[in-house]
């Protein structure tokens, strides 16, 4: 059972995006994965407006003060296992805003995340790159025939992607 | 309409000595005005000129007075009305009374600088978090912001439900419709909807208070993260700026290149838009065509100044990076390719019956009525009001390259839309023109790091209306005052107007037809 939850969930994650407070830069970058160029939905990847259905919750920005309750609030709305991903360098870290009177700076402040991907903001390849390598992390082929897998939420994978920018 | 309105001689004859009138300074003059005289002002004013309205409203810490400057734009000049108050009763007459336009700006400086305009008082906050304390104000010089103690988060009038038949729908902070972060509490009678209250700020970063603790250079990067979709607008908006303080030398080259990189944006910018109403009426093809088109304009961004979002090419002196002649057949041909498209979906946006049923007579704002708000760019021009800064005040390579400006009476989400959709053709006519006509020479000189004591105000034309910048210098290398009003911030006001009486299925379609952008509004 828990062999097919993983298989499902691997092989078609539902992703919700949320905005704590970016710049857009990120987020249009996300958008911008759904269209013909990336079209994620090769990886089965789908973007889901409400919580209660997604398995991966895609965070973007600093994180301000007006909204970290309400990021806490779609986390705790989503069903588990649930992973999230810090996408951006506001989002890891809290970028240029770092210090700022209005930002907690970096969503790991707010909620528990499992993949970070830096960069201002990420390329479409380093988002894909960044949620398929969590989704190998979920499901490492050489564990496959471990039986019980984890039931809690894995650990905390920090993943390096390489940017390719200036 | 020319601007045959002589504003300083009218003040002069009207105010006499009550009012002193610096020449050249925040635009064509400023007039330093108090005791109310601000308010008398503005009204002669619009009484002279039917498109003179308030671009914005700056609050500055003078230590004992607090001061108040008003951004004025008439049809085609820049005026700034500077008026005091005391810190200890920091009380000012509101201008709502005269010019609707001006209550968010006002209601901004209450709760950002403190100063409480009589007849627009604020409950609550309006840009800063709930959980933030009442009765500190961030932009005031004495505040030391690491000492400041979140509170409990209140609840406020908005969390209430309506009353009797009526219904509150809250759209928002997160909400499949909205991208990024915002709250409107929409009460509807049925599915009519009787009233929209905003609550911005949740992108809300404190950019303006953190450029004044950076130099001029780390500001650049900075302000450009104001807005990831429109970033070399807001570079230029600063640079421009800060130019007019420093008055460097820029080279002609680095004004044309310049002038690609923001239409460049604008580009890709209006695809993204034109793509995104497309989404919100349920429309997804229109969504992924345009999308698709828009990525070939980002691999010109990132050819051109080295990334796709965040290229920073425009910096204080010229710009970082020049474009080559190998690049050009690249640039060429893809504006040709795009070019090819645009019959096919103009006929999309003019014809297809889908789209005209969700976007004719839907938000329909009047000309009048744009006037009074002072909504910007391709709302305002959506509805009858030739208004383009690139026009009426033409900076950079603009006064060398012809181009038309758009305008639509019909004042509906489809005319708003169907402005960009012809926008995108004269930006590629720009960019085209601009490549041929590009000068030789050295495309950046050298500036100094600190910038001698002064202040000047910049305007352009962003892909979603005039973007407006001030800056005060100290003579250091950090300026004193950062203000940043962003066209979003002065096109919401009209959405919370033209909402009313419409379907609650109609409010997706017509918030997206201003193209807003919240990380802008907030800053």
């Amino acid at each position: 059972m828990t062999d097919t939850k993983t298989w499902a969930r691997v092989k078609s994650p539902w992703v919700l995006h949320f905005n704590s407070g970016a710049c857009n830069g990120c987020d249009i970058e996300i958008v911008a994965l759904l269209t013909p160029k990336y079209d994620v939905e090769r990886f089965g990847i789908k973007l889901e407006p409400s919580p209660r259905h997604a398995d991966v919750l895609l965070v973007t920005g600093a994180v301000t003060h007006q909204c970290a309750e309400r990021l806490k609030r779609v986390y705790d709305q989503m069903p588990q296992p649930k992973f999230v991903v810090a996408i951006g360098a506001c989002a890891c870290s809290g970028g240029v805003f770092e210090g700022n009177y209005s930002v907690v700076g970096g969503v790991d402040k707010v909620v528990p995340v499992s993949a970070y991907i830096p960069g201002c903001p990420p390329r479409p390849e380093a988002i894909i790159d960044g949620v398929v390598k969590l989704l190998s992390a979920i499901n490492p082929p050489k564990q496959k025939k471990q039986a019980g897998a984890p039931k809690a939420e894995p650990a905390p994978i920090v993943e390096e992607v390489k940017q390719n920018a200036q | 309409m020319p601007n045959s309105v002589d504003f300083i001689s009218l003040v002069q004859s009207k105010f006499g000595d009550k009012v002193q009138i610096q020449k050249g300074v925040n635009g064509e003059a400023s007039f330093v005005a108090n005791n109310g005289l601000h308010h008398d002002i503005l009204k002669a004013m619009i009484d002279a000129d039917e498109k003179t309205g308030i671009t914005s409203i700056t609050g500055l810490d003078f230590g004992e007075n607090l001061g108040i400057y008003y951004h004025i734009h008439t049809a085609k000049s820049f005026f700034t009305i500077k008026a005091e108050v005391p810190r200890a009763n920091p009380k000012i007459k509101t201008l709502t009374d005269i010019h609707t336009g001006a209550t968010f700006h006002e209601l901004e400086v209450t709760d950002l600088m403190g100063v409480v305009f009589e007849g627009n008082e604020l409950n609550g906050h309006f840009v800063l978090p709930e959980n933030w304390p009442d009765g500190v104000y961030p932009l005031r010089k004495d505040i030391n912001l690491s000492s400041v103690k979140l509170v409990p988060t209140p609840e406020r009038e908005a969390n209430k439900a309506a009353e009797g038949r009526q219904v509150k729908i809250i759209i928002g902070p997160q909400h499949p419709a909205l991208l990024e972060p915002e709250k409107f509490s929409v009460t509807v009678d049925g599915e009519t909807v009787t009233r929209v209250e905003p609550r911005i700020g949740y992108v809300h970063r404190g950019i303006e208070k953190t450029t004044e603790l950076r130099t001029y250079l780390q500001d650049i990067y900075l302000v450009e993260r104001v807005c990831g979709i429109c970033n070399p607008a807001h570079a230029y908006g600063f640079v421009g700026v800060v130019e007019k303080i420093l008055k460097p030398a820029v080279p002609e080259r680095a004004r044309y290149l310049r002038v690609i990189a923001m239409e460049l944006n604008r580009l890709h910018s209006h695809l993204l838009t034109l793509g995104h109403a497309g989404l919100e009426i349920g429309y997804e093809t229109v969504f992924q065509y345009f999308w698709r088109d828009r990525e070939p304009i980002m691999d010109l961004i990132e050819l051109t100044s080295g990334n796709r979002v965040y290229g920073s090419l425009i910096t204080i002196g010229g710009v970082r990076r020049d474009i080559t002649s190998e690049q050009i057949p690249k640039i060429k041909s893809v504006l040709a390719d795009l070019r090819g498209k645009l019959p096919f979906y103009r006929k999309i946006y003019l014809e297809e019956p889908t789209l005209r049923l969700r976007m004719k007579d839907v938000g329909t704002l009047s000309r009048t009525d744009a006037l009074k708000l002072s909504v910007v760019g391709p709302v305002a021009r959506g509805s009858g009001v030739d208004m383009d800064v690139r026009k009426d005040l033409p900076y950079e390579a603009y006064n060398d390259i012809p181009f038309k400006e758009i305008v639509y009476d019909d004042g509906d989400v489809w005319a708003r839309m169907n402005v960009r959709m012809d926008e995108v053709e004269e930006s590629i006519n720009i960019i085209e023109y601009a490549i041929d006509h590009l000068p030789a020479g050295p495309i950046k000189v050298e500036v100094a790091r600190s910038v001698p004591v002064g202040e000047a105000v910049c305007s352009l034309e962003a892909p979603r209306g005039e973007l407006f910048y001030y800056v005060k210098s100290n003579g250091t290398d950090m300026p004193e005052r950062v203000k940043i009003r962003t066209p979003t911030f002065a096109n919401i006001p009209s959405f919370l107007q033209t909402a009313i009486g419409e379907s609650i299925a109609d409010v997706p379609s017509n918030f997206v037809s201003l193209d807003p952008c919240f990380s802008c509004t907030d800053r």
